[in-house]
């Protein structure tokens, strides 16, 4: 047993912090949120590079993993982005970047998945109107003419659509789902940015009016391609919000040594200490959670669907209620436009509404546990 | 990364059997009624049964290696957690917190003298810390020894032993040097069958008696049954305290999820199964993904301790994170069973004979023993983040 990350996964998480502070430190990104320009295509081409959008590409289509767990190296690397409040579609792009390695035809591995490696191309996924990973949410509606599919409808809370070339889209047709690569532009296809809670990321409500793609751009599955990218999009999410409730989690137990008020440092007081010792328990939690839930989906351990509800239960809740502690443990100084902190409240609150809230991935925990559990007695 | 545990090869197959056939062979059958948690048998006739069933272990050959001078076979060694475990009657008689601390620093004398007679229940051990004015404070405690000839003399009281009605040896501290605070406590093995040693069952809020009050009225003890030095005291317990709370965060954490479930099912509200409300489903979600990650905690500590990488937060964080949710879960367990929740062991409108009853209120001993959760939140904070001490009023 050895549950953690190795010497190459450890490695990689230097070059990547090495990287962003240099390249696209909180600083950076604070800029460009005023700018309302988020997006930098230069910096996520050379962040493809160090291999952002490569770990669940095979390397035959110019992917590559630091090692034979590319989910867990991918963990690695979006620990580090989401302690930097990385702007960019990690979440999106290895998610389509999945999909199509596993449900792909063969012209659309070719066609896509180099260019994506290569951060040429940034992705976003169309899940539903509501944002919640559910069958009756999906308001695309996809019909067959001759060999075409034509997509009507509306995909809502989409990260990053603005800033993608191609977007998954999860579309209902008839009892049926189907999940299409739609390029951007497109004729009929149109997104509004939303102004919105997260200051540090852009999302967007995704319309398609009349939307023709033909009929070889559909994945090769229905809802499993749904909770596959599901599962995949919970694990990505849950290790930013670990990196970011790491960083967050040192700047507070750092200013409460640091503070001084009643002539000691309010570190010292009962009332402050134990609510750290509390934060450190939550964030130890969340990590083993996703250290898991990553863990089981790569290697497709028995309890994988479990390991991903669990994730999904508990990290993102547990992340805005650390946010919201360290936001109040910092006191006044926290609640100032300047100080970080709002900003990592704002990226937790929207965490915890996307890819399934909570209250979502408690439920279907559930649904897991009792059929695990035989009637009549444990 | 990985979280797996080497498969014990098939050629081990003889050996469980032949551990299986024996602990059928040779496991008592007791009157006294089996509850959650560590409880201590409230019949001598019990305990005199539970000395044959481990002796008969012990020289059969079957001894765990906290036990043993030398280690196992690591594959023996985990058929042999497992078969003992699933006996479901005790192993360990007494309180064995002493081992950890006779291997760090007692003589070659002492360790020979006690450590196998310990493993084989020749020698139950109980500890001797707490004192009614010393608990989360444990160094202010008060209880004396002082020197006379080649013997200490011991005045004073102890509380919360477990196992003390039943126990041969204590591990006590006790102040022996002229210093207030850590540096005057020393660690002592006590024969508590010493004259002026005097032991009171105490009955706990469970209507049990699992701990005990102990009192010393000039009691001899032996200056060769000094652990480490005279003043070593609380280096000595520190460290194997530190065991303990490794040793209580590593309980289970799945099944009694599955029992909970079948609870729900059983249960109803609202007019339907309890397993159909929406509150009640949000609730066993969450206590199941704790639960679950209770289990990757102790994978993350476990691996921590292997790369050399512990930090002094991890024991305490673990024993809080199993103690609450082992607590919540109890708490869950009781409102699950509405009105038939008041209902305890012994009458017919009990559930399971009242086990969740008795565990909600044997709970408490899990968030307050070992170091209360207060005590474990300022050594996370002071020991492993680093914040200042908490000043204190003197010693």
């Amino acid at each position: 047993m050895d549950f953690g990350f190795g010497d190459e996964q450890e490695l990689l998480r230097e070059t990547t912090r090495r990287f962003l502070g240099e390249h696209q430190p909180i600083a950076a990104v604070r800029h460009s949120m005023e700018e309302r320009d988020l997006f930098d295509a230069g910096i996520w081409r050379r962040g493809a590079e160090l291999g952002w959008t490569a770990m669940l590409i095979p390397a035959e289509h110019e992917g590559g993993s630091v090692t034979d767990q590319p989910l867990v190296d991918l963990v690695a690397l979006a620990e580090e982005l989401g302690r930097a409040l990385n702007p960019g579609p990690l979440v999106p792009c290895n998610v389509v970047a999945d999909a199509i390695a596993r449900f792909g035809t063969e012209a659309q591995v070719k066609e896509h998945l180099p260019r994506i490696a290569r951060g040429d191309v940034a992705c976003a996924w169309c899940l539903s109107g509501d944002g919640t990973p559910e069958r009756g949410a999906v308001e695309v509606s996809a019909t067959r003419v001759g060999d075409h599919w034509r997509l009507d409808g509306v995909a809502r809370y989409v990260h990053a659509a603005q800033d993608a070339a191609l977007l998954l889209v999860v579309a209902a047709h008839g009892e049926g789902t189907v999940n299409l690569l739609v390029p951007r532009p497109s004729a009929g296809l149109s997104e509004r940015g939303l102004t919105g809670l997260d200051l540090t990321r852009r999302f967007a409500e995704v319309r398609f009016d009349a939307v023709v793609v033909p009929h070889g751009d559909a994945l090769d599955g229905g809802w499993d391609v749904v909770e596959r990218s599901l599962a995949v999009a919970t694990v990505l999410q849950a290790a930013e919000s670990v990196g970011a409730a790491d960083l967050v989690f040192e700047s507070t137990v750092d200013y409460a040594k640091k503070r001084v008020q009643f002539g000691r440092a309010i570190g010292s007081f009962q009332a402050i200490k134990h609510r750290l010792a509390d934060l450190l328990i939550d964030l130890e939690g969340m990590r083993a959670a996703a250290h898991y839930a990553a863990l089981a989906l790569n290697d497709s351990l028995p309890d994988a669907a479990e390991a991903v509800a669990t994730a999904g239960a508990y990290v993102e809740d547990t992340f805005a209620h650390l946010c919201g502690e360290a936001l109040q443990l910092h006191g006044g100084i926290g609640f100032t436009w300047e100080h970080d902190m709002h900003l990592f409240v704002r990226r937790a609150k929207v965490n915890q509404v996307l890819y399934g809230d909570g209250t979502w991935h408690r439920e279907r925990l559930v649904e897991l546990t009792e059929a695990a559990t035989p009637a009549g007695g444990a | 990364m990985d979280v797996n545990v080497p498969p014990i090869p098939q050629t081990y197959d003889a050996y469980r059997r032949a551990l299986r056939d024996f602990i059928a062979e040779h496991k008592p059958a007791l009157e006294w009624k089996q509850r959650t948690g560590l409880r201590v048998p409230d019949r001598a006739r019990d305990v005199e049964l539970l000395r044959t069933y481990v002796r008969a272990l012990y020289d059969a050959g079957y001894v765990l290696d906290r036990f043993s001078a030398h280690s196992g076979d690591p594959h023996e060694q985990r058929i042999l957690e497992q078969e003992l475990g699933a006996a479901g009657v005790p192993h360990v008689l007494g309180n064995p917190l002493v081992s950890g601390a006779l291997r760090h620093f007692g003589t070659d004398q002492q360790r020979a003298a006690h450590l196998p007679p310990m493993a084989r229940g020749d020698h139950i051990w109980t500890q001797l810390f707490s004192e009614p004015d010393a608990g989360s404070d444990l160094t202010s405690l008060q209880t004396r020894a002082t020197r006379d000839g080649d013997d200490y003399v011991v005045v004073g009281q102890k509380v919360w032993s477990t196992w003390a009605q039943w126990s041969d040896y204590g591990y006590l501290l006790a102040r022996s040097e002229p210093v207030e605070g850590p540096a005057g406590i020393t660690a002592f093995i006590l024969d508590m069958r010493s004259p002026g040693v005097d032991v009171r069952p105490l009955r706990e809020m469970t209507g049990t008696t699992d701990f005990n009050e102990v009192f010393f009225d000039e009691v001899r003890i032996p200056v060769a049954n000094v652990i480490g030095a005279p003043g070593e005291g609380w280096r000595v317990a520190g460290a194997s305290l530190a065991e303990e709370r490794s040793a209580v965060g590593g309980g289970g954490g799945a099944d009694p999820l599955q029992r909970l479930v079948d609870l729900a099912r059983q249960h109803r509200r609202r007019g339907q199964p309890a397993i159909r409300d929406g509150a009640v489903r949000q609730q066993l979600g969450d206590l199941a993904a704790r639960a679950r990650i209770q289990r990757h905690l102790g994978q993350t500590v476990a691996t921590r301790a292997a790369r050399g990488q512990m930090t002094a937060a991890d024991a305490p964080l673990t024993k809080i994170w199993f103690s609450e949710l082992n607590l919540e879960m109890a708490e869950a367990a009781l409102a699950l069973q509405g009105a038939r929740s008041m209902a305890v062991e012994g009458d017919e409108l009990s559930v399971d004979d009242g086990r969740w009853q008795d565990a909600f209120l044997y709970a408490r001993a899990w968030t307050i023993a070992g170091g209360s959760n207060e005590i474990m939140r300022n050594l996370i904070a002071e020991r492993g983040l680093g914040l200042p001490r908490e000043p204190r009023g003197s010693w």
